[in-house]
């Protein structure tokens, strides 16, 4: 995977907003850390469906990509994809870059 | 902003803070007015408390789910429009929405324009059924003395002509004067309810006319008065039979003026209120005995209604014991619950002074108390007892009978033993006695008179 930045066009009138929804998406992904080292699956289901639904309402369409299929996966209780997932999850949530427009 | 979605109230519910947040915003940037809640639990009991256009819920939440608030909210207000938002729609849960009634099912992420356009046409929808006539819509009844008397109200809805109720405690009021505001033009301005009898005079006159500051010692900010607040709307005025004599003028000057003028204040404001007024007195006795003012009393029975007693309904009973085990059961997510047949039958044959309130009352109790589904005689009658207006034995009741009957006739003879003994075709001896049981002064009625020839 790349370091490239992965930028994401806001409505300005989020942008309030944004600073707080992207702190509570950094919590996420501890939680979602924890939960799979607990291997605690109705977890990982239920982050993954908040992500899916939040992410896509804000704007942030890889978010709420990435959130449906932890969702799935968690359904399946597939540990290696979930690992997966996560990382990619936490390299999105590094290299995301809002822009106002 | 465009004026007409300037007052619509929409309740969001999600127990995602940051999805309320968004929603708040898109909301808020239509012109709409937006209250959040994080819990079905908590929507229940916003939507009691303030006037609610439109409902946003998320499907899944901790407790209550959005499907089952669904369920709830139509149960009381079926036209009250409810868009579903889901993680994860399935078809079933839609199907299942559609036919609770959703206006809407729409799956998250969505799209604002979308959920934009979803409010618009429900509110649409929701306003054009109101208009078409489904009058108190959460009344339930099936007497033909409620038809009635609906049907007169309905007739005299969308008008602003004013309106006066009357009838027992209990007998649903204050859900006429309600239903009345709902269905009439003023439906998207404030409902505001007043009880003219639990306020002191002082107080009552600056809560409905309001006062400046300053105007008396502890009136330290301005005060708007109801008749402001109702300002488009409809003002409520319960058991205005105990408004004082003084505020009974003050009142028929607003009512001819249609102005309003705060105590302490030296200007007036022009207000355009609809008067609904009730009261469980006999206010054509008042009139007679100079307790209420003809000329207030006129201006505002233009269109009377009657509530009838429940016990002039009896048929409307097993209906209202339905709709409100229903509603505690949505309330305690718990299966409804049903009475034993026998009492059901205890149900229907109760005296009720109450009326529907102490019914409710009583069903609250029976069903908390109930742990089956079925809930037998013993306890309704164990719940009515308990009850400070249910059933008393009939030794209390000889017992109080008996006594208002001393008062009354010593009241009359102004403590003139003889005189009383005899109305009560007694003898003086055992007309003592019983005095001495209920232990009556006869003296006291005496002094009472001389006191008040004296003032
Ligand atoms: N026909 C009815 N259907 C359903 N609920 C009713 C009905 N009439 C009264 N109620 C309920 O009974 C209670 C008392 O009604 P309310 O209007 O406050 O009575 P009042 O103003 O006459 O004292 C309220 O909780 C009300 O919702």
């Amino acid at each position: 995977m790349s370091d490239e930045k992965i930028v994401v066009k806001i409505d300005p009138d989020l942008e309030t907003l944004i600073p707080g929804f992207l702190n509570n998406r950094n919590k996420d992904l501890a939680t979602l850390r924890t939960a799979l080292e607990e291997k605690n699956f109705p977890s990982l289901q239920s982050i993954g469906h908040s992500l899916k639904g939040v992410g896509g309402g804000y704007g942030f369409a890889g978010m709420s990509e990435i959130g449906a299929a932890i969702e799935k996966a968690a359904k399946g209780q597939a540990l290696g994809e979930l690992k997966d997932l996560i990382e990619r999850y936490g390299k999105y949530l590094a290299a995301v870059e809002v822009v106002y427009e | 902003m465009n004026k007409p979605v300037e007052s619509i109230r929409i309740l969001v519910v999600d127990d995602d803070n940051d999805i309320l947040l968004l929603l708040d915003k898109w909301l808020k940037q239509e012109g709409f007015e937006v209250i959040t809640v994080t819990s079905a639990e908590e929507a229940l009991k916003k939507l009691m408390l303030a006037r609610i256009n439109l409902v946003i819920s998320d499907l899944i939440m901790q407790g209550m789910s959005g499907m089952q608030l669904l369920a709830e909210i139509h149960r009381e207000n079926p036209l009250l429009p409810v868009i579903m938002l889901s993680g994860q729609a399935t078809i079933p849960d839609a199907v299942q929405a559609t036919h609770l009634g959703s206006a809407a099912f729409l799956t998250k992420p969505a799209a604002r324009e979308d959920l934009i356009g979803h409010i618009k046409r429900a509110l649409r929808i929701g306003s054009y059924q109101t208009a078409k006539g489904q009058f108190g819509k959460n009344i339930i009844y099936k007497s033909k003395a409620m038809s009635e008397l609906l049907e007169l109200a309905k007739q005299v809805a969308d008008s602003d002509i004013t309106v006066f109720i009357t009838g027992a405690t209990g007998t649903g009021k204050e859900v006429i004067a309600r239903a009345i505001h709902d269905a009439s033009a003023r439906s998207q301005k404030s409902f505001v309810a007043i009880n003219c009898g639990a306020i002191p005079e002082q107080l009552l006159e600056s809560e409905l006319f309001g006062h400046e500051k300053g105007a008396f010692t502890g009136a330290n900010t301005r005060h708007e008065g109801l008749f402001q607040a109702a300002h488009g709307g409809t003002l409520f005025l319960d058991e205005i039979g105990d408004m004082p004599l003084s505020l009974q003028v003050k009142l028929l000057r607003v009512l001819q003026d249609l102005q309003v003028r705060p105590v302490g204040s030296t200007k007036t404001y022009p207000v355009d209120v609809r008067i609904i007024s009730a009261t469980h007195r006999d206010l054509d006795a008042a009139v007679e005995n100079g307790e209420f003012r003809e000329d207030l009393f006129y201006r505002l029975k233009v269109v009377p209604l009657a509530m009838p007693n429940l016990t002039e309904r009896r048929e409307d009973i097993p209906l209202l014991a339905a709709h409100f085990l229903r509603r505690y059961a949505g309330r305690n997510e718990k299966p409804v619950k049903h009475f034993a047949p026998a009492a059901m039958e205890y149900l229907m044959t109760a005296p009720w002074p109450g009326n529907i309130r102490q019914l409710n009352n009583v069903l609250d109790l029976c069903s908390t108390l109930c742990k089956t589904d079925t809930i037998p005689l013993s306890l309704v009658q164990k719940a009515m007892q308990d009850q400070p207006g249910g059933i008393q034995s009939l030794k209390d009741a000889k017992h109080r009978f008996e006594r208002n009957y001393l008062l009354g006739v010593l009241r009359m003879t102004s403590g003139h033993v003889a005189n009383a003994a005899r109305m009560a075709g007694r003898n003086r001896t055992e007309f003592y006695k019983l005095l001495n049981q209920h232990a009556i002064d006869p003296a006291e009625f005496r002094r009472v008179k001389a006191d008040e020839s004296e003032a």
